[in-house]
């Protein structure tokens, strides 16, 4: 027996929202998981730096906080504040998000550069790459969709 | 040698613009043409979509960074 055009489409909308839902979840989840990993990581480095050196490890802190703060703007933005449905609104929300990441750290970086006296710049960008760096190793990591074939 | 500073700075300030703009721009166009051809793949191009999007953008904040320490402690 054939179902009605309505109920068929009611149906199909139903598993859509569900799908793309728990998906969101998942996904979700897995920025969250990561960004947790990234604070201790800086939280980790600022403490075995403390003993040698206070401001190296105050500016490997900051260099942490710099990565994370425009970071977790944007997975806010993007993951767990998007009413998002079509790919023109989808797309349209990540650019916004990531428009409002950039202008974060550019305004970050700024601050940091013109109040925080002395800085130790070495320290500071190490741990700033090494948070990209374990950013991009964390997320193929978790998210495995990406390893499979 | 402040002049060359700040061309310095501008370059790599508009370089990493441009670098990130290119990524980003591939990116939402490649989404909107996986969602036009399967739109019921929709959820799952979205997670993936947010996932790279945050991965493109490592290399232009860097750049950016080192720019505006060029600029501040130079």
């Amino acid at each position: 027996m054939l179902e009605k055009p309505e109920e068929s489409g009611l149906n199909l909308a139903g598993v859509r929202s569900r799908v793309q839902g728990s998906q969101g979840k998942v996904v979700a989840q897995a920025f969250a998981k990561v960004l947790l990993i990234q604070v201790f990581i800086t939280s980790a480095l600022s403490l075995a730096l403390i003993f040698k050196d206070f401001v190296a490890a105050y500016s490997a802190f900051i260099g942490g906080m710099l990565y994370l703060i425009p970071t977790a703007y944007f997975t806010l933005k993007v993951q767990f504040k998007n009413n998002a449905h079509t790919a023109k609104e989808i797309l349209a929300n990540v650019y916004m998000s990531q428009f409002g990441k950039m202008v974060l750290a550019i305004a970050l970086f700024s601050l940091t550069f013109m109040l925080v006296e002395p800085l130790n710049p070495l320290s500071l960008f190490v741990t700033f790459i090494l948070m990209q760096i374990s950013g991009w190793y964390l997320q193929f990591k978790i998210n495995n969709r990406f390893l499979k074939r | 040698m402040a002049e060359l500073l700040f061309i310095a700075v501008a370059l790599l300030l508009g370089l990493s613009a441009l670098a990130g703009a290119l990524g980003v721009s591939l990116l939402g166009g490649k989404f909107l043409e996986g969602a036009a051809r399967q739109p019921e793949l929709v959820p799952l191009l979205r997670s993936q979509f947010f996932i790279v999007v945050g991965l493109v953008d490592a290399i232009p904040m860097i750049g950016v960074g080192m720019a505006l320490y060029m600029l501040f402690a130079g």
